[in-house]
């Protein structure tokens, strides 16, 4: 089939590009990217809520770490101010980079030091780091729409229906549900894994200087290990790992030591607390930090 | 998963790429370099394989040159050489693609023969799969002209880079009386505009975007799915493959017009057929076209009795499933399409020319069963994918499932559904005036909604 002058069409199509590329990259000028995305991934959940930790004011509290203190929503602390920045899949020393290069710290940053297996993601730390543009220039319409949607249709708890979701929570009796193919397939892998010295060490390295760093400037940081199940506890990863950061903070006032009722807590995918037992770590931690006076 | 991309190297959908065409097509048509042009191609073609695999350059060059002798030497006497061209040419497919079968690739010295242990070692070459059926093409189609084309012919039409990774797999004989000076003015860039975004909007927009969600189908992340998601992953996987290779062979047929050779049409609305054979004139057209030319009919056919009918389409289909990878999964879903297809045989005559309500329920029927036998595509592990299945029948104990956004993988999915079911009629009717502005916004929402990058899931053939 060939065109007579393909050229009106050609600009046709190129003129209807450009005005949906301009009115995208119009919206995003005007209304920013500020709707939370759906996210599919975990990549992409990372990038929203670091998104969101370098556009909002600085909160009183942060916690940074692994897929396991990522359980911990924000919503369970009775406190204001918390904002949990831990990475899914990644390693605390990414987070508490990217909070210790903002111009403005938290009061407090709390450190999981479960995972320390993973190295730093050294892009994401790049991409918030400094003055650097965070917010892409165009939005995704599709993606905004489905956002509009989500928002609409399920929009974040409210003070009081966060404390009654707690409440409610509390009021369950601990889940009975048998975890053990995902507990013994959790212990093969820790057991079998790589050598978790190296990147430890390295982990271990970076997150003494960024404490030193944080510290001098007026902020306080607290070493933090969520309990596991005794299983996990006594693989070889867990063990190797706990002594280097261990040997590297001996000094106890550098840690938050809690002291959930462990007999009540559940991991039901043999690593990660359970929704009600994440609850009730976050309110030891609360109450650990209380008795620190903090 | 050897290779499954050129990695480092130039896909369809980088940045690299879209200058290596811009440059090739500026220099392409200057007048004084019109009578290069075949060899222009040649380079371009090179250089673009090498980008990805260098070391593998050689192999490459040596599959043409063994296929060039053979063909030149077949002139003389075809039924030597040419069988000695189509058996080199099984072997190298052979030697690449089953190895692994027969060797410990974590061993140091599988052999103990250095020469063949570099070999062994060597990672499957991206296109293996396509090149070598289009040197079996060669070989069976021009051994019965009057005289051997000349070498850089033969380069070309073996290595001409929009279809050499992943096809379409032009037959020789469509190819080859194409090649010739090409002028600027006769290139028809309105189609071949079409096909490149259509094909970048299906990559980007619907496949890499679903990928995300389908990758959730892979072990162990799919004891984490729900069982209703379960299934939705499934269903999202069927158009996930179709956009992917879709785009694909849509980019290649649009680069192919720039330079001014027109490959043949791979996908033809698929998922509207209504009964398993219908389903593969529709699907990966260029193989399942030289699947019946140079395998079914050498076979017998049909010509040979219904047993023997049966018996040869079972045959193409496994061999064409193993065609894919050397497992158990990729030939149990070449069985399972073969058996479909002898299953079918006696009802279509039985059936004939049905009411529309039975139509779209064979239509429901071809793509639900196609679409459960992608399981073995995506889990070529055979336990994985059993266990996949077994999944989808029993109720998820995980207390924390993984959430899909079933609004998004909606939306995602929709131009798949859009495409089958008439926006070509529309756009070739009422609405033909909007349809530069429609291919614009495929454009741009190609750009604007890109999921997260992925290589193209016939690569890894």
């Amino acid at each position: 089939m060939q065109h007579a002058s393909p050229l009106p069409w050609l600009i046709k199509c190129a003129g209807a590009a450009g005005v949906l590329l301009l009115a995208c990259g119009l919206a995003t000028a005007r209304f920013g990217s500020a709707l939370q995305q759906p996210t599919v991934t975990t990549r992409d959940g990372t990038v929203v809520t670091l998104n969101r930790y370098v556009r909002e004011p600085v909160p009183d509290l942060v916690l940074v770490g692994s897929s396991v203190a990522w359980r911990l929503k924000e919503e369970y602390f009775s406190r204001p101010g918390v904002r949990n920045l831990a990475l899914a899949g990644g390693s605390p020393v990414t987070s508490l980079d990217i909070v210790a290069k903002q111009k403005s710290l938290p009061k407090i940053v709390l450190i999981e030091s479960n995972v320390l297996t993973r190295l730093p993601d050294v892009a994401l730390i790049e991409k918030f780091s400094g003055d650097k543009r965070t917010e892409p220039l165009f939005l995704r319409p599709v993606r905004t729409a489905v956002a509009v949607y989500e928002t609409w249709n399920h929009p974040p708890p409210n003070r009081a229906e966060a404390r009654a979701g707690r409440d409610r929570l509390l009021s369950e009796p601990p889940s009975n549900f048998d975890n053990k193919v995902y507990l013994d397939r959790a212990v093969q892998q820790m057991n079998d894994g790589d050598d978790p010295s190296v990147p430890a060490e390295v982990n271990v390295a970076r997150i003494r200087e960024l404490i030193d760093d944080i510290e001098r400037r007026g902020s306080r940081a607290f070493l933090l290990e969520i309990p596991v199940a005794p299983e996990i506890e006594d693989s070889r990863m867990v063990r190797m790992s706990n002594a280097i950061i261990h040997a590297a903070f001996p000094d106890h006032a550098r840690w938050l030591p809690i002291h959930p009722p462990m007999k009540e807590l559940r991991w039901a995918d043999g690593v990660h607390l359970d929704e009600r037992s994440a609850l009730l770590v976050a309110r030891a931690i609360e109450s650990a930090l209380a008795e620190r006076g903090q | 998963m050897p290779d499954r991309a050129i990695r480092g190297g130039m896909t369809f959908t980088s940045l690299q790429f879209g200058i290596f065409v811009a440059i090739l097509f500026g220099v392409y048509y200057l007048p004084p370099l019109r009578r290069f042009q075949v060899q222009m191609l040649v380079l371009a073609s090179l250089v673009f394989y090498g980008s990805g695999q260098p070391a593998l350059l050689p192999l490459l060059l040596l599959a043409v040159l063994g296929t060039y002798l053979c063909l030149v030497l077949a002139f003389d006497n075809r039924a030597v050489w040419m069988r000695a061209g189509i058996v080199f040419n099984l072997a190298l497919l052979a030697f690449f693609k089953y190895k692994l079968l027969f060797i410990d690739p974590a061993a140091v010295h599988p052999t103990g023969v250095t020469p063949l242990d570099v070999l062994l070692r060597l990672p499957l070459p991206i296109g293996i799969s396509f090149f070598v059926f289009h040197n079996i093409s060669l070989l069976v189609d021009l051994t019965r002209e009057k005289r051997p084309p000349p070498l850089r012919d033969v380069f070309l039409y073996i290595i001409f880079f929009p279809q050499l990774v992943s096809g379409p797999i032009t037959r020789a004989g469509q190819f080859m009386p194409q090649i010739a000076p090409k002028r600027l003015a006769e290139v028809d860039f309105v189609a071949a505009a079409k096909w490149v975004l259509t094909g970048f909007f299906f990559k980007l927009y619907v496949a890499n975007n679903l990928n995300e969600m389908t990758s959730y189908m892979d072990y162990p992340l799919y004891e984490t799915v729900a069982t209703p998601d379960r299934w939705l992953l499934v269903f999202l996987y069927s158009y996930q493959i179709y956009a992917d290779f879709f785009g694909y062979s849509a980019i290649a047929l649009g680069l192919g017009l720039l330079f001014g050779y027109r490959l043949p049409v791979n996908f033809n609305l698929p998922y509207i057929s209504v009964s398993f054979s219908e389903f593969w004139t529709r699907w990966h057209i260029s193989l399942s076209t030289w699947l019946r030319t140079y395998l079914y009919i050498p076979l017998g056919g049909n010509r040979k009795g219904p047993v023997r009918t049966c018996l040869n389409l079972m045959i193409v289909m496994t061999l064409g499933g193993l065609w894919h990878g050397a497992n158990l999964s990729y030939a149990l879903w070449g069985m399972l399409h073969g058996l479909l297809l002898v299953v079918e045989r006696p009802f279509l005559t039985l059936l004939g020319d049905t009411g529309p309500v039975v139509r779209v329920a064979r239509m429901g029927v071809v793509f639900f069963c196609v679409t459960m036998l992608w399981i073995f595509f995506k889990l070529p592990n055979f336990d994985h994918a059993v266990g996949y299945i077994s999944g989808m029948f029993s109720p998820t104990d995980n207390p924390n499932p993984t959430k899909l956004f079933r609004n998004m993988a909606l939306l995602y999915a929709l131009p798949v559904f859009i495409q089958h079911f008439g926006i070509g009629a529309l756009l070739d009717g009422r609405l033909r005036r909007w349809e530069p502005y429609l291919y614009g916004a495929l454009a741009a929402m190609a750009f604007l909604e890109a999921g997260p990058d992925a290589a193209f899931i016939y690569f890894q053939f």
